[in-house]
């Protein structure tokens, strides 16, 4: 096991931050961990990562307790932060020198340039790191992390301000190096889509506790059947007032959109015919479909209001 | 190439290949420059009067030494942390003693260059007078730990709070509080609270032994309590910059 | 009778002076020494010896002697702190029996350009007046502590050396 954690329990200045964290991943595995914000995703890989220590629970990282071996595992590991900085000052082939140098390996300028190109950054040798877009700077981040040919691969939205051919093509590296490699692949991400194409394993947190985790087709066959849709409603529509068909649910509501599920068993026009008879004011009707986003909601749901 | 040493050339080439950097070194020539012209304007000086404004360059460079050491230090540790390249730092195998001794190896290289860039005006005012030579060695061992002291100190204060404009707000009230009794008549110096502030001020400690060597001419043996002083504030801002780094909150 | 009263007036303001001369027991001597330089500038060092003697008949007691040095340039008249100028700026002697003398050096360091007086002083428990030497003068010569000809290009050149650096360090990585 790359990653085997268990009941992992954090407090700061009095406040619980992680409630019993689980999670375990393999070698070659891209594992999704996915929660709301101040769900305790970053505190708890600051504590794999060894930034952070728990007050309880087990923790193995590559075979090694980050809290005590913190300098020999991140000689293994490779980590993108969020929001991680960069010596404006410097080019990429000096900075990504400067790194290895942190890590007691000097790299030739040939090996610079590939590394660079591998995530996309040809042609930047001579501009200075403080004039790339948000998206360069994620391609050089991940290059930094790449540096040490890491077993482990820890991401924190890695594809964070990159176009869809950028994301596309970050995808595919770390595709290759799961499968190529064997590089486990721990991503941290809002966007769903990424988990959808990249991961095979997820792990759900919210409010510090692992509510789910595991295989992702799995859970998908196991927890969602209904049908997920998503309303743009005219006026406010209270659930609590309103009848809704049988076999229909109110599952979420964020803004000015109303989430619903809808049995299998149920036509989908015949609903709507029945909501629009009894006065609701649709604007607009999405199909979400059974997969991710209708589970991570599903758990992580926030009550409807009255 | 250990990691100190890597950080050092980093800050170092940072600092001082910059424009920022080049700026400071700029500022701090025209002030010494300042102060040598006003002196050209003056020729009714005495004897006395000369080691006067040696001892006076002498106290500018250490003055404005600490006021470089306080802003790069300040900077160390919370600029990177709000810059977002401390996280990167942190995860590599370097420890948090490496992140200061290699920021501090940064100040070094700037103290070296402001005390070389004095040189010439020390000379310039100081070679027809008196105790030239004491004074050029003067000013590195006793403005040396003074101005790391300062470094150390604002470091340590960086790591604490984690927000640069805090650290150096405090850093430099710190600098004014330890400068003040220079600003008071000898009366008020002379106080039992005066002398007990002076005898444990770093800052007092170097200028104080500036003008014993400069102007009354003593010699090493009677500064040795003072440079135990300086060398002692040297020693307590670095445990205070380590410690701190230690303990620094992710 | 006019002759005979200005004789009488003579000899009373002899014996007058006589008398006053007879009532100082003290007598010091300024001399300065053999090897102080002839045109003293600057920075130099000067010497003086001072000799005092008991010329009364009683002991002196508590006798403190002090030296003390006056500018004497017109517009510019004012005693000298010799703070900077000489350690050594007083003896004291507990008792000095009649006849009894004792040797002083004074060496002062020459702080300042200008003409100067020096005169050595005695005070005396019991005696209710001060006893002083003679005056020895002297003068300093300015020894030039700021050469312009090493200030300006220091002053000037340093920051324009700095500031032609720093415009092309700017410019080529612009």
């Amino acid at each position: 096991m790359l990653i085997e954690i268990a009941d992992v329990k954090l407090s700061l200045r009095g406040n619980p931050i992680l409630n019993g964290v689980r999670l375990s991943m393999r070698e070659g595995e891209i594992y999704g961990l996915l929660g709301p914000n101040g769900a305790g995703k970053s505190t708890t890989l600051a504590v794999l990562t060894g930034l952070r220590q728990a007050d309880s629970g087990t923790i193995r990282v590559l075979g090694l307790d980050p809290a005590r071996q913190r300098r020999e595992l991140h000689h293994q590991m490779g980590v993108l932060a969020e929001d991680s900085g960069f010596y404006g000052w410097m080019n990429a082939p000096d900075y990504l020198r400067w790194m290895g140098r942190l890590y007691g390996r000097e790299i030739p300028a040939e090996e610079a340039a590939r590394r660079l190109a591998q995530v996309g950054l040809e042609g930047v040798a001579r501009k200075a790191v403080g004039g790339f877009s948000r998206g360069m700077k994620q391609r050089l981040g991940l290059a930094r992390a790449l540096l040490t040919d890491p077993r482990l691969l820890i991401l924190d939205e890695p594809t964070n301000g990159l176009d869809p051919r950028g994301r596309r093509e970050i995808h595919d590296v770390l595709l290759a190096l799961s499968r190529d490699r064997n590089v486990g692949i721990l991503l941290c991400t809002h966007l769903l889509d990424d988990v959808d194409r990249l991961c095979s394993r997820i792990g759900i947190i919210h409010q510090g506790e692992t509510l789910l985790e595991g295989n992702l087709a799995e859970l998908l066959a196991e927890k969602t059947g209904a049908n997920r849709y998503r309303l743009r409603l005219g006026k406010r529509v209270s659930a609590a007032g309103e009848v809704l068909p049988a076999g229909v649910k109110a599952v979420a509501r964020e803004g000015g959109w109303l989430h619903l599920d809808l049995a299998p068993s149920l036509c989908p026009n015949t609903v709507w015919s029945a909501l629009f008879a009894s006065g609701w004011d649709i604007i607009e009707i999405h199909n979400e479909g059974s997969g991710l986003e209708a589970l991570y909601l599903e758990l992580t749901k926030t009550e409807v209001a009255a | 190439m250990n990691p100190v040493t890597l950080i050092a050339r980093k800050e170092s080439g940072e600092l001082l290949g910059s424009g920022r950097g080049l700026g400071w070194m700029l500022a701090l020539s025209v002030i010494l420059s300042v102060l040598a012209l006003l002196l050209v304007s003056n020729t009714e000086l005495s004897l006395l009067d000369n080691a006067q404004v040696v001892y006076m360059v002498m106290g500018t460079i250490t003055a404005l030494g600490g006021l470089l050491a306080i802003v790069l230090g300040s900077d160390a540790i919370a600029g990177e942390r709000e810059r977002g390249t401390l996280i990167p730092l942190l995860l590599t195998p370097i420890t948090t003693t490496h992140i200061v001794l290699g920021k501090m190896g940064g100040l070094v290289a700037a103290w070296v260059l402001m005390y070389a860039l004095s040189l010439p005006y020390l000379w310039a005012v100081g070679s027809s007078g008196q105790n030239l030579a004491q004074a050029i060695a003067y000013l590195a061992l006793f403005g040396t730990p003074v101005v790391l002291g300062f470094g150390f100190y604002a470091v340590g204060l960086s790591a604490r709070f984690g927000n640069v404009r805090t650290a150096l707000l405090t850093a430099l009230i710190s600098l004014i509080l330890l400068a003040s009794p220079l600003l008071l008549g000898p009366s008020l110096r002379q106080s039992a609270i005066g002398q007990a502030f002076d005898a444990v001020n770093p800052f007092s400690a170097a200028l104080n032994t500036f003008d014993s060597v400069v102007i009354d001419s003593q010699p090493l043996g009677m500064q040795l309590g003072r440079l135990a002083v300086t060398l002692a504030w040297l020693a307590l801002t670095f445990w205070f910059a380590k410690r701190s780094a230690q303990t620094m909150e992710i | 009778m006019k002759p005979y009263s200005v004789l009488f007036a003579l000899i009373g303001a002899l014996l007058l002076s006589g008398a006053t001369r007879a009532a100082a027991p003290v007598d010091i001597s300024l001399t300065p020494a053999a090897r102080n330089p002839a045109q003293p500038e600057m920075g130099n060092w000067l010497k003086f010896h001072s000799a005092i003697k008991n010329t009364g008949s009683q002991t002196l007691s508590g006798l403190v002697v002090w030296i003390s040095l006056v500018q004497v340039d017109p517009g510019k008249e004012q005693p000298v702190d010799l703070e900077d100028w000489s350690a050594h700026k007083a003896v004291m002697r507990s008792a000095l029996k009649p006849g009894e003398s004792f040797s002083v050096d004074w060496p002062i360091r020459l702080i300042q350009a200008g003409n100067y007086r020096v005169v050595i002083s005695a005070a005396e428990r019991n005696a209710g007046t001060i006893f002083a030497s003679p005056f020895a003068d002297f003068n300093v010569k300015r020894k030039p502590t700021v050469e312009s000809k090493r200030i300006l290009p220091v002053a000037i050149g340093i920051p324009l050396l700095i500031a032609a650096y720093t415009g092309w360090r700017l410019r080529r990585r612009g």
